[in-house]
């Protein structure tokens, strides 16, 4: 079980170079799956055990309806067109959001949270939804849907952003992961959305390579390495590791497996997971496990690039 | 490019007196308090990763150096580690046994930083400043093409041969450093002139 499809066994590749694929589309199912298991694993003896936890039951639930839903159908020939035409993702986000489908996904979403521990202001947050109108809903995905999460009623989308993912990672599964194209540095070929977090990976054929990681669809694309992820640019970029006194650099090679992408030129820091020297880390989880990263670069002058609705705020 | 980049600090901003992250909206705040007195040990570390080729040979493939520090920081940085460039055409992140230990090549204690001069019978190499040992290059070398070099040939027929002194070109050069190489050995007249391609 990998998440992802798209990776063949190849024996002819031994002793040869391969190019890395560009685009590694979700599997909707065991993608979740995997992800509420490591977001299980890191609650162990974690600071923050009781948000992963609720975490791991969010995923738990985007799993489970995403094994029970049938296969999306496939963007229309012509949409699939025109975005290569104008070099736009084939998913549109917007209109996802706005389909007649997901207003029913949400519900049995909501509906799969029963029997995962909430504090009240979570709770209250559901049973808020749950009675929400259809027109209030539509607005509220809306929102999910460009990143836009309004601050008054974070929790209320934090749950939809979690119902929407299912559906974007669903329709992306679907894509055929060769027709993609890349659009701009650290922008999702697949559904246009903002990247996690970017991981080097060790898996064969793709050893060391860098990919990014949407926050939306839960694709992940290969982007060229030690180039920032919100300007594209490849000067002054540098990293930035929670150590302890003299510890940095320390360890396995190369140092901590969670940096801080740092770029001069733009002033944004994007994160950064070492795959190849832990390949347990899943991204969204691991991006929220390593909040205490996130507190320590909030001293610093950069901003934080990287979107991950359930680590707002930082 | 990155339409969302500010949206993190939008949020903060805006969220002076409500509960405005998400750990906290969705209250979880004894954890991020937790996590807050948790991170109190630790500060932040400066680490670079800078592209470069391998010197070894003419393939020039290319390598991501880490170090330890950040020389644009002020600091002073120390290679950690030494891989192979995934993203470099040449060699897609793969590295020969001579490129994979570069490491230990940087931090040899007995790697060369300055000229030497091993003198005639003396059994060991000493330190000597650029400008002797050019000096001193340059006065064997003058010395040998005024002794042998080779005007014309048998027929009489005016050539430019100096057959007894020879030069090895190292590979990890560009072009123009190669052009000019070529330049300087075949204006003397040096005929054993190679390339030192692959080491």
């Amino acid at each position: 079980m990998s998440g992802f499809h798209g990776l063949q066994p190849d024996p002819s590749m031994i002793g040869r170079l391969v190019k890395p694929a560009f685009v590694l589309l979700p599997d909707p199912g065991p993608f979740f799956r995997l992800r509420a298991e490591r977001l299980a694993v890191l609650a162990e003896g974690s600071e923050l055990g009781p948000y992963l936890r609720f975490l791991a039951g969010l995923a738990s639930a985007q799993a489970a309806l995403a094994e029970a839903l049938p296969p999306a159908a496939p963007p229309p020939a012509e949409q699939l067109q025109r975005a290569r035409e104008h070099h736009m993702p084939p998913l549109d986000r917007a209109a996802l959001a706005a389909g007649p489908e997901l207003p029913g996904l949400v519900a049995r979403f909501l509906d799969g949270l029963e029997a995962v521990e909430m504090p009240p202001p979570a709770a209250a947050a559901l049973a808020q939804l749950r009675g929400t109108s259809e027109d209030q809903l539509k607005e509220m995905l809306g929102n999910v849907a460009v990143d836009a999460i309004p601050p008054d009623s974070l929790p209320e989308h934090l749950f939809l952003a979690a119902a929407f993912q299912v559906q974007v990672a669903r329709h992306a599964a679907v894509l055929d992961a060769a027709a993609l194209q890349p659009i701009e540095v650290g922008v999702c070929p697949v559904c246009g959305g903002a990247p996690i977090a970017s991981a080097v990976v060790g898996r064969p054929g793709a050893e060391n390579a860098r990919y990014a990681h949407c926050s939306g669809c839960g694709s992940q694309w290969n982007e060229v390495r030690i180039k920032c992820l919100a300007c594209g640019s490849t000067k002054g970029v540098g990293y930035q590791e929670a150590a302890t006194e003299g510890q940095a650099g320390e360890g396995q090679e190369g140092g901590a497996t969670v940096k801080a992408e740092t770029c001069d030129s733009c002033g944004n820091w994007v994160k950064i997971f070492y795959q190849n020297k832990n390949p347990a880390i899943e991204p969204l989880a691991d991006d929220v496990a390593s909040l205490g990263l996130n507190l320590l670069m909030r001293g610093t002058k950069y901003r934080c690039a990287g979107y991950n609705p359930f680590l707002i705020g930082y | 490019m990155n339409m969302e980049l500010s949206r993190r600090g939008f949020l903060k901003a805006a969220g002076a007196g409500v509960a405005a992250t998400s750990l906290g909206a969705m209250g979880f705040g004894e954890a991020e308090a937790a996590i807050q007195a948790h991170v109190r040990g630790f500060k932040l570390a400066s680490t670079t990763e800078t592209r470069n080729t391998c010197t070894y040979c003419s393939v020039a493939c290319g390598i991501i150096i880490y170090s330890k520090g950040d020389v644009r920081k002020g600091e002073k940085a120390e290679v950690v580690h030494i891989e192979g460039d995934a993203d470099h055409p040449t060699n897609l992140g793969t590295l020969c046994p001579k490129g994979a230990a570069l490491k230990d090549f940087v931090q040899a204690p007995t790697r060369l930083r300055q000229p030497m001069h091993r003198k005639p019978g003396s059994d060991r190499f000493e330190p000597i400043s650029w400008d002797a040992a050019l000096d001193r290059i340059a006065r064997l070398m003058k010395d040998d093409r005024d002794a042998n070099f080779v005007a014309t040939n048998a027929a009489g027929v005016p050539v430019n041969r100096w057959a007894t002194t020879g030069m090895l070109a190292a590979s990890a050069t560009t072009n123009e450093t190669a052009w000019a190489t070529f330049k300087v050995a075949k204006a003397l007249g040096i005929v054993g002139f190679d390339n030192q391609a692959r080491v």
